[in-house]
């Protein structure tokens, strides 16, 4: 099973169980449905960071008290603001089959997930190799309303970015991000390389989540 | 004026101000349009460099200033509004040596939110602010409006409403397109041609986005579907990042040449965006003043072309066949009028997602019904629909005040059903055409009734087509429909019909359309009847029949005559849909399976197959209780337990869907009545756009017999409490997925506590746990969607 496969049918709260062939057959046809018709896009816009790796973090001239995330760029002195979307096409998806077909529009929204992450790790490889060139090492990406990095700086992070207008990504009153299937996020770079063991899902604090990354 | 000199002689607008304002001092994070007040020399002088250069038109510094983005205490919007056409104005009167005639274009951009249904900006609010700004700048002098950098056709259309309404001033209209030609909203060029030249804006075009060499093709696309003038304006090449700031590398002299290229292919006024400078405007400027005379060029022609759009695609008229789809509409069909009563979307939005999956290009969508609010139906059915298609839609009204509402708030260039000969039709429909836009349907019956020959319909369709001419609505926007009169009672009804369909193509070039399905009325075995004709008339040159895409009758004319007519390259589409027939014959049906195994295996079909098949020996009640609530349960104990999962749960939940369906037919057809079921609302509060959860909860509430009123996603709290009173409900469920939308959740409960406290709360969603749940007032917490279906029983004493 490929990683996006994987990732998507731990989405579907399936933790260690074998998944039935019904479901996993909706799981391969989403993934090409969503190849097809993801228009997905990332924007992304270098600053300057502070840091006092406790709980103030500076990035630009947005401030943040976000312990999580000062102790996630500890010694770093840039960072990627970073904004994706898949783009507003998959959020119609899901809506028609939520209209003709509940389970499809379960399994596509889960492998939407997915898909979208895999988007941007295979960006941020590229952009680490390229960062690694000027000696420059990057840490993990870490999003607003994981931990204690509110939710709120969300729309901050996208005016920082133009986020609207270069990729269509918006966010509501709510500080939700529209299109739905989309990620802002904030990523240390530093001139030390400093091994991360942990990384998204690990690093939450809910240990009893069903959705849970195993650590095998 | 600038109308007279537009399309005539070349106009120059204004370049880029952001880069300049950042070279003056202006701070990352700083919002550009409070210099209008705090910096004015500065704006002032910037517009001067623009006018000395040679610029015709300069654009405010508002393009921020609307109300949903600029957020800023200190200033009044107005104020900034105002102070920025001054300013412009100052820098004409300093700028402009020559005694040439300059303008002022208020500069407007996109409030940064997306609209509903997919974000959570309203039309109307969208409208709002934009004719805030419009007034204020009109009020302040300005010359013209330029609603720029727009990704969204629907935001352009409520500033468009906004800049026509509210003022006098004339509308110029640009998007951002990428390089593919295609908007991050996902419409393509003719699309949004369509779009706004429906709505009589008087220039349109492509700003931002590309440099100018990227936007050349895209202007070439625009220019074969646009009549009217054409603006370019290009950023300074692709934008690139040095340091963590973004510039652009295209110098002046680059810019100037690929300009002139911009001209030559059409463009009638050109312009710069991002990272331009009152430099390149002039590079530009020298390099095409000698192509100032536009009429004297030898430059594309327009062509008329009948464009239909929604915000994501285009269908075009007159080339190949178009079908329409006919099955959104109540007449002669029970189950459509139920569900109209009932207030049945889904059923209404699964009915246009078939015909869309079956074929159809665009779907008529009726929804009269004697005693119901027809314009409130018909604006809540077309924005449904166009959050789950992007087919164009066909806007099937008698009541004008339906008509209106639903071309106001339509995301495209609607087709519209229809106009006929009467006075009082064409009246009362074109200028409704003229103000929204939109391809209408002309009716060849006037008040005369309906010709019987085919030389009379086509004088009607003339009497149409001049009426129509008076609004300035050109034929493009008009199609014919000849009429098909049942052979039944007219025995040369279809000769007459096939007769005029030739005659009207003939005499005024025009697109047909028809409703073909009438011709066998009163006749037996229809289909037979209703493809031939179709294929007949197809031949005689009909651009759109409103057929039934799901006839697969009329689906066989369609792409047979497709493929026999050269239409179907390769016969691809032919192959497509028939290249598998006859292994699509021979699958078969597991006939074994008990209907209780189907619905534990989630398997649709033999579900279907098993409770048809059961109906032969069994009472319906007694097939509910005995296979498919056992069923039901053991796969919900199976949720329970971790080895059943949702995906699975889901599919059982349809399977039994299916053949519920199956037993209720047979129990309406007994006459009996299905026993009254138990109401539960179920909304995703305000501020919350993330409504999967909510619909989980749905599916199963319905499968355990629970009539659920789904209020959808962002609702406020008064309209739950409202519907919770009228409806005499005693169970509310709501989802919220994130800890800044469990505020309205709390609101909610608090309103509802207040006006209807023998109502019980559920809740449910990412965020919410226990002790949430109980902080915030609820009854109940469903970790997950059994859960709730379990309390629901509990407390509804289901069963």
């Amino acid at each position: 099973m490929d990683t996006l496969t994987r990732e998507a049918v731990r989405y579907l709260g399936y933790g260690n169980h074998a998944v039935d062939e019904q479901t996993m057959a909706l799981v391969r046809t989403s993934i090409e449905e969503l190849r097809d018709i993801a228009r997905d896009r990332i924007i992304y816009r270098i600053f300057e960071l502070e840091t006092d790796g406790n709980e103030s973090v500076k990035i630009g001239k947005l401030d943040i008290k976000s312990k999580n995330l000062a102790k996630n760029v500890r010694g770093c002195s840039q960072a990627v603001l970073l904004g994706a979307t898949l783009g507003i096409e998959t959020d119609q998806l899901i809506r028609k089959y939520t209209v003709t077909n509940m389970p499809r529009a379960v399994v596509l929204q889960a492998c939407a997930a997915a898909y979208l992450e895999e988007v941007l790790d295979q960006w941020q490889d590229g952009l680490k190799a390229e960062m690694l060139e000027e000696g420059w090492y990057l840490r993990p990406r870490f999003s607003p309303g994981y931990g204690d990095f509110d939710i709120r700086h969300q729309k901050e992070l996208l005016q920082m970015l133009d986020g609207a207008k270069k990729i269509g990504l918006t966010v509501t009153d709510g500080m939700m991000l529209s299109p739905t299937k989309s990620v802002t996020a904030v990523i240390g770079v530093s001139k030390e390389n400093v091994p991360c063991h942990r990384s998204g899902c690990e690093m939450c604090g809910k240990t009893d989540c069903i959705y849970r990354r195993n650590s095998r | 004026m600038i109308l007279e000199r537009l399309g005539k002689e070349l106009l120059y607008f204004d370049g880029g101000t952001g880069t300049l304002l950042q070279s003056k001092g202006l701070k990352p994070g700083e919002l550009p349009e409070t210099w209008n007040l705090l910096h004015t020399e500065e704006m002032v002088d910037i517009h001067r460099q623009y006018f000395e250069a040679g610029s015709d038109i300069v654009l405010t510094n508002t393009f921020g200033a609307n109300a949903l983005k600029f957020h800023n205490t200190e200033f009044e919007l107005e104020d900034i509004v105002t102070a920025a056409v001054v300013n412009v104005k100052e820098g004409a009167y300093l700028g402009v040596h020559d005694n040439r005639e300059v303008y002022t274009g208020l500069d407007i951009g996109p409030t940064g939110k997306l609209l509903k249904p997919m974000g959570d900006l309203s039309f109307e609010d969208a409208y709002e602010a934009f004719r805030q700004v419009v007034m204020c700048g009109e009020a302040a002098g300005a010359d013209l409006i330029h609603i720029e950098t727009m990704s969204d056709t629907y935001e352009m259309k409520a500033a468009v409403l906004a800049a026509k309404e509210n003022t006098n001033l004339p509308v110029f209209a640009t998007m951002i397109f990428d390089e593919k030609g295609k908007l991050l909203t996902g419409g393509d060029v003719p699309s949004v041609v369509a779009l706004l030249e429906g709505l009589r804006v008087d220039a349109l075009g492509i700003n931002c986005g590309l440099g100018p060499e990227q936007m050349l093709p895209i202007l070439d696309e625009i220019m074969k579907y646009a009549t009217i003038p054409v603006i370019v304006k290009p950023n300074a090449g692709l934008p690139k990042q040095r340091d963590g700031e973004v510039y652009y590398d295209v110098v002046p002299e680059k810019f100037a040449d690929v300009m002139q290229e911009i001209v030559r292919h059409g463009a009638s006024a050109v312009g710069g965006c991002c990272g331009t400078t009152p430099d390149h405007i002039r590079a530009m400027i020298h390099k095409t003043k000698g192509m100032r005379d536009l009429e004297s060029q030898n430059r594309p022609v327009p062509s008329e072309v009948t464009i239909v759009s929604s915000y994501g695609r285009a269908v075009i008229l007159g080339e190949k066949p178009v079908i329409i789809g006919e099955r959104i509409n109540p007449t002669g069909k029970k189950k459509f009028r139920q569900a109209l009563k009932d207030h049945d979307i889904d059923y209404i939005l699964r009915e246009g997602i078939e015909q869309q999956d079956n074929g159809a290009h665009i779907l008529d969508v009726n929804v009269g019904l004697p005693d119901i609010d027809e314009p409130t139906l018909m604006k809540e059915v077309v924005t449904e629909l166009q959050s789950v298609t992007s087919l164009p839609l066909q806007i099937d009204t008698v009541d004008a005040e339906a008509l209106e509402a639903a071309m106001r708030i339509y995301n495209g260039k609607p087709m519209v059903n229809s106009v006929n000969g009467k006075q009082e039709s064409m009246d009362t429909v074109f200028p409704l055409v003229k103000k929204y836009g939109g391809v209408v349907v002309g009716l060849t019956l006037d008040e005369d009734g309906i010709p019987e020959t085919a030389e009379g319909r086509a004088r009607v369709a003339g009497k149409i087509i001049k009426e129509a001419e008076k609004y300035g609505i050109s034929r493009k926007d008009i199609v014919i429909d000849v009429l098909a009169m049942t052979i039944s009672s007219d025995p040369k009804g279809a000769k007459t019909t096939l007769e005029a369909l030739w005659l009207v193509r003939e005499q005024y070039g025009v697109c047909t359309v028809l409703g073909v399905s009438n011709i066998s009325f009163g006749l037996p075995y229809r289909p037979a009847v209703n493809s031939h004709f179709y294929t007949m008339a197809l031949q005689a040159g009909l651009s759109a029949g409103i057929i039934n895409p799901m006839s697969e009758d009329m689906m066989r004319s369609y792409y047979s005559f497709c493929a026999l007519m050269n239409y179907d390259e390769n016969c691809e589409q032919y192959i497509a849909r028939y290249g598998n027939q006859t292994s699509m014959q021979t699958v078969s049906k597991n006939t074994e399976i008990t209907l209780r195994m189907a619905i534990e295996k989630g398997l649709k079909e033999e579900a279907h197959h098993a409770a048809s098949a059961l109906l032969g020996i069994k009472e319906p009640l007694e097939i509910i209780n005995e296979q498919m609530i056992p069923a039901l349960d053991e796969v919900g104990k199976g949720f329970e337990k971790g080895t059943v999962f949702l995906p699975q749960l889901l599919m059982s939940a349809d399977a039994a869907k299916i053949a519920f369906a199956v037993l209720k037919d047979e129990m309406e057809k007994k006459g009996g009545t299905s026993q009254k079921k138990e109401k539960v609302i179920l909304a995703t509060v305000k501020g919350d756009i993330h409504d999967i959860g909510k619909n989980i909860v749905k599916v199963l509430l319905e499968n355990y017999g629970f009539d659920v009123i789904d209020l959808g996603k962002d609702v406020a709290p008064e309209l739950i409490v409202e519907t919770a009173v009228k409806e005499q409900v005693q169970l509310v469920g709501l989802s919220a997925l994130m800890t800044t939308t469990v505020v309205s959740m709390e609101d909610t409960i608090k309103l509802l506590r207040e006006k209807k406290p023998d109502c019980k709360v559920m809740v449910g969603g990412a965020v919410l746990n226990q002790e949430y749940a109980d902080m915030i007032g609820a009854d109940f917490y469903g970790k997950d969607a059994m859960q709730s279906v379990y309390y629901a029983q509990q407390l509804l004493e289901k069963r």
